[in-house]
């Protein structure tokens, strides 16, 4: 238990995949300028994230591992994931319209999305058993969902700021990005094995 | 040589199983969207105003097919737009269109007329603005930062030297502008047939002395409008308006214009 406590936190704030790994960046620039699309992003990213690491460390384990061809992973993983994105989106569509309704133009953006990818990579890399990896596939979710409504929060504010030109826009997002990032550094410490 | 195979055979595997999986659910959890919705969607403007109090207009179009009635009907697509509506959904529920209503800003004067005696430098939203009390003297008039402009959906309003101005030929009448003022000084008003349309530019509620140290153009109350032949206007609150019902022709209206000391009367064109 207190594992799973610890890779939860570390996975939010220690090593948070957008602010540590730099991965997910492009959605966390795009769709980060309104709260509401954020969190709805974000919630859609914690619920892909968990069925694929689930999915992608039974694959792993199951098939890639006893057949000795692990570096299939790459190419697999993607596979999967995409797969998993279309079927998600057909199942919460028939089954869940006000869901669908909430999450169903960020489904799709999420079947490229590298921290998707990232989570199920860095599941194989630390070695994690079924159970880690679901958590640490939830904790990455839930760590994107935080720091991207951090993001769309500061956004909002500065819309009504005066900023000078160059800074408008992508400019001064990347640069709060980079002064969160440097922020989320200081956790370094917070857990020490 | 085996390893070239297994991973083709895993691969291609994997690959089969989510194809079948996906062939087969697609057919099996296909959603049935009724044709008509789609027709009457390519019917609508397609501005996504919410005036019909749907969030879009698929919303608006989902829910019409359905309940086979126009509820309220769609404002920006007017008369026309909801006879082809009616001839899709196959009923005749028609009623008259309703006369256009546009929005007009209470408050006229420029950034010269409005009078200031400290420097805003705060967030550049009327709302922001607003709450620490604006930054103008006069606590009713227009702040002129725009909140209104950023939420029209089709850019029919504009801010010049703080006044606002209303295209009247772009304005689909949402309404998204008078839930946006944080002073509430826009007002929906009918516009007549043959009739110009007039309004009285300012909202300021105090009395005229007070009016006057605030604003060089505001509604003093003097009561002159009102007492023109067949006046439709009225003091109240120590400010004038409009009584929109009571018009019949566009005469006592320009003479109440003329006559007006601080000129706060304007004529919308």
């Amino acid at each position: 238990m207190k594992e799973l406590i610890l890779i939860f936190i570390s996975a939010v704030i220690t090593n948070n995949l957008v602010l540590c790994y730099f991965l997910g960046i492009c959605p966390f620039l795009g769709v980060s300028a309104k709260t509401d699309s954020a969190v709805g992003m974000g919630i859609a990213v914690v619920f892909v994230m968990t069925l694929a690491n689930a999915l992608c460390w039974l694959i792993y384990h199951l098939a890639l591992v006893p057949l000795n061809i692990t570096f299939l992973s790459y190419v697999l993983f993607i596979l999967v994931i995409a797969s998993l994105v279309q079927i998600v989106e057909m199942v919460v569509r028939k089954f869940s319209p006000p869901l669908y309704r909430a999450l169903g133009i960020f489904l799709p953006l999420i079947t490229v999305n590298c921290a998707i990818l990232g989570a199920a990579l860095l599941m194989v890399t630390l070695k994690y058993d079924f159970l880690e990896s679901v958590v640490y596939g939830f904790s990455g979710g839930v760590g994107f969902l935080f720091i991207i409504t951090v993001m769309a929060s500061i956004r909002e504010e500065l819309e009504y700021m005066d900023m000078p030109k160059p800074f408008k826009g992508a400019a001064i997002t990347l640069v709060i990005t980079g002064l969160l990032s440097l922020i989320f550094m200081g956790f370094a410490g917070l857990i020490s094995a | 040589m085996t390893i070239t195979l297994l991973s083709l055979i895993t691969l291609g595997g994997v690959g089969l199983v989510f194809a079948v999986l996906l062939a087969v659910l697609s057919k099996k959890l296909a959603v049935q969207v009724d044709p008509k919705v789609t027709e009457i969607l390519n019917v609508l403007p397609g501005v996504n105003c919410g005036a019909c109090g749907q969030p879009g207009c698929a919303a608006y179009a989902q829910m019409i097919a359905e309940k086979k009635s126009l509820f309220c009907r769609c404002i920006p697509g007017g008369d026309a737009v909801s006879k082809k509506i009616e001839k899709i959904l196959g009923i005749t529920a028609s009623q008259n269109a309703k006369e256009k209503l546009i929005p007009v800003c209470r408050c006229g004067s420029t950034n010269k007329e409005k009078k200031r005696s400290f420097i805003y430098s705060g967030p550049l939203s009327c709302k922001s603005a607003h709450i620490s009390g604006g930054l103008i003297d006069c606590a009713y008039g227009c702040l002129g930062l725009g909140d209104c402009v950023n939420v029209c959906p089709v850019n029919a309003l504009s801010v010049t030297n703080g006044k606002i101005s209303v295209n009247r030929k772009l304005c689909i009448s949402c309404g998204k502008c008078v839930s946006a003022c944080p002073r509430q000084l826009y007002k929906m008003i009918p516009v007549k047939d043959g009739i110009d349309t007039y309004v009285v530019s300012c909202n300021n509620q105090d009395s005229g002395p007070d009016t006057r140290k605030v604003c060089s153009r505001g509604c003093i109350a003097c009561g002159l409008c009102a007492g023109v032949e067949q006046s439709p206007y009225m003091v109240k609150n120590n400010v004038s308006s409009i009584d929109y019902d009571k018009l019949t022709s566009s005469k006592p209206l320009a003479d109440a214009k003329a006559k007006c000391p601080p000129k706060c009367i304007d004529k919308i064109l």
